[in-house]
């Protein structure tokens, strides 16, 4: 039959390959995209390479000179390289922000697929449980939480250099920041939790769970196998959009001198550094600055395309 | 509308509750004590301390007249580190800064955000839209304690009468005001423009059109009602953002307000004023949620029909 020569059987489109394509041909992106990658290899890669300068070296014949090609940001009132610490401090920045939005991912996806699933009773007091936690000022209980768990953080680093023998000096910066890592983490999960439980509900309604249900499957392979993937594109969009806002806390609590302390420094110590001394040399404000902010706007403008790419309904317009 | 108003009192105070126990036990965990100067006490008189403002005894016994204290008599406790002074004392000193600078905070964050997303929504997809979209995404991705100090370099300095720490004269608030309420205003100019988008594109836009109402009449009567909801359900939280926010604020401009007495309080763990604080933050922000409620409730008859939301 000549009529079904003709017929050309297009190749279907999966959820992904559709949105692969919108993200693609989405600029703004793709730009932000590209700029967060050469922002996180350049603060993770390039403080390795030996003509980066050790940001705690300090060199008092230089004090607070100028932009110049041994120091591309000029340098600080102690001559330390404004290069090497935005670099470094861009690390601890973008490592706390993943960090803690990994901990907030964790929770919020669990809670909310639990209680999305039982439904019920059980899902009306989780709820109302997030509803209260919504109302409770966030920032106030990131300050007193952090404060509370440092003790035992500092107890897990004695110990930890005592059992495997790690010199105190590699194990103490990082786990320095384990108490903001758990405190903004387990604090930031309410938004998430509502979303993940929202679709769980949506998608529990579907055929393919009755009929998985129906073949007799366990809860958990019905959790984790039928409604866990197809939750994957929402959580991605709202992981993403998390970050800023959880690299802002990190940093708005450093500024006030209550996150990342010495020996590490963050953005948000940076700009602190910047704001007490900037009628002098406004490049210590400026550079910290524009990279924070640069790096949010990357964040948030990364997030929105995802969003419109893997989730077109609840986009913008 | 009764049945909500005392559905959420009852949400409120159990978000009150829950607050203050999280920070009563959460504080106590601190490393260290308030009595901790630079000299270091004896060890009896460390403990005649303790006795003298109750700490030596258990936890819950403390929780528990903590609440008899607070409830039956209003009485916040004593500040430990600052001798002499009452918790009551110095939260009436500050609260008023704060509540003065947060109204305007808002006020700022109102005028300039319902305008831009109003304006951005009438021209969507045209050069105006574009720019307030994007001095939004600037406010948003620039936080308060970059423009604060940007602000008092660029306006404060040079600007006769305009100061850049303290809280003697009113102009002294014009600074910490703008910059809580630019952040705020990006957010609402943000749900502004949503909302209206989502309202201009309705039919009964459509209706008004073709019967000829004049444009502005079409934005301001017809459209602003329901094309607000969004702004005005974010305001609640916007309200206890910009609380918490006045942390960074009044740190950089030396406002004594309730932010820079919590910053303090937690450094030098002042135990009662840190717990006094925390309480109002709650029934600041209940009273916030409270209100917005029933502004939602006047603006979408919806709500009003279905009683409970």
């Amino acid at each position: 039959m000549p009529v079904m020569e003709k017929l050309q059987f297009e190749q279907g489109h999966s959820l992904w390959q559709d949105a692969r394509r919108r993200l693609l041909n989405n600029r703004a992106a793709m730009v932000a995209a590209f700029f967060l990658l050469l922002m996180g290899m350049a603060c993770f890669l390039l403080p390795l390479l030996p003509c980066v300068a050790d940001p705690n070296a300090t060199n008092l014949s230089h004090i607070a000179a100028g932009c110049s090609w041994e120091h591309p940001f000029g340098t600080d009132q102690l001559g330390r390289d404004l290069f090497a610490r935005v670099l470094y401090g861009g690390r601890i920045s973008l490592l706390v922000g993943l960090v803690a939005t990994f901990v907030a991912l964790i929770i919020g996806l669990a809670y909310g697929l639990i209680s999305g699933y039982l439904g019920g009773r059980t899902d009306a007091l989780m709820m109302r449980t997030v509803d209260v936690l919504f109302a409770l000022p966030f920032i106030v209980l990131v300050i007193v939480f952090s404060l509370c768990i440092e003790e035992p953080s500092r107890r897990l680093t004695a110990w930890l250099v005592e059992t495997t023998g790690w010199s105190r000096a590699a194990v103490e910066p990082i786990l320095g920041l384990v108490p903001l890592f758990i405190a903004i983490g387990a604090l930031g999960w309410l938004t998430l939790a509502r979303i993940v439980r929202t679709q769980t509900l949506e998608i529990k309604a579907k055929e393919y769970v009755l009929a998985a249900r129906s073949l007799g499957l366990g809860h958990f392979r019905i959790l984790f196998y039928h409604i866990a993937p197809n939750l994957l594109g929402t959580v991605v969009v709202y992981t993403t959009l998390a970050v800023p806002g959880i690299m802002l806390t990190e940093s708005t609590l450093s500024f006030i001198g209550l996150g990342v302390r010495a020996p590490n420094s963050s953005w948000g110590t940076l700009i602190k550094e910047g704001a007490d001394r900037m009628e002098a040399s406004p490049e210590l404000l400026f550079f910290p600055a524009l990279c924070f902010c640069l790096t949010l706007l990357a964040l948030n403008f990364l997030g929105d395309g995802l969003r419109d790419a893997l989730d077109p309904r609840s986009a913008k317009d | 509308m009764i049945r909500l108003l005392l559905k959420r009192l009852a949400q409120g105070l159990v978000v009150v509750f829950v607050l203050q126990s999280i920070t009563f036990f959460l504080v106590r965990l601190l490393p260290g004590n308030p009595f901790l100067g630079e000299r270091k006490l004896p060890e009896h008189v460390m403990a005649q301390l303790n006795s003298l403002y109750g700490l030596d005894q258990s936890a819950l016994v403390q929780y528990g007249n903590y609440w008899k204290n607070l409830l039956l008599h209003g009485d916040f406790g004593p500040s430990l580190v600052r001798e002499g002074v009452q918790v009551a004392d110095i939260i009436a000193q500050a609260f008023p800064v704060s509540l003065e600078l947060g109204v305007l905070g808002m006020l700022v964050a109102v005028l300039l955000g319902i305008p831009a997303g109003m304006f951005a929504a009438y021209r969507r997809n045209r050069w105006p839209d574009a720019f307030f979209m994007l001095m939004a995404m600037a406010g948003i991705c620039i936080p308060s304690f970059v423009i604060a100090p940007l602000a008092g370099l660029s306006l404060g300095m040079h600007v006769p009468g305009l100061s850049v720490a303290g809280w003697d004269d009113p102009l002294c608030a014009v600074l910490p005001a703008l910059t809580l309420g630019l952040v705020n205003a990006a957010y609402i100019a943000r749900l502004t423009r949503g909302g209206m988008v989502e309202v201009l594109s309705a039919d009964f836009i459509r209706t008004a059109r073709a019967k000829g109402v004049r444009p502005m009449r079409l934005l301001f009567v017809h459209a602003l009602r329901s094309g607000l909801l969004p702004a005005v359900s974010y305001l609640g939280p916007a309200f206890a953002a910009l609380i918490t926010g006045s942390f960074v604020v009044e740190t950089c401009f030396q406002v004594p307000g309730m932010g820079l007495h919590f910053v303090n309080a937690t450094t030098d763990r002042d135990y009662f004023l840190i717990q006094g604080l925390v309480f109002c933050y709650g029934v600041l922000i209940v009273l916030a949620n409270l209100v917005v409620d029933l502004v939602l409730v006047a603006l979408n008859p919806q709500l009003r029909s279905q009683g409970a939301a």
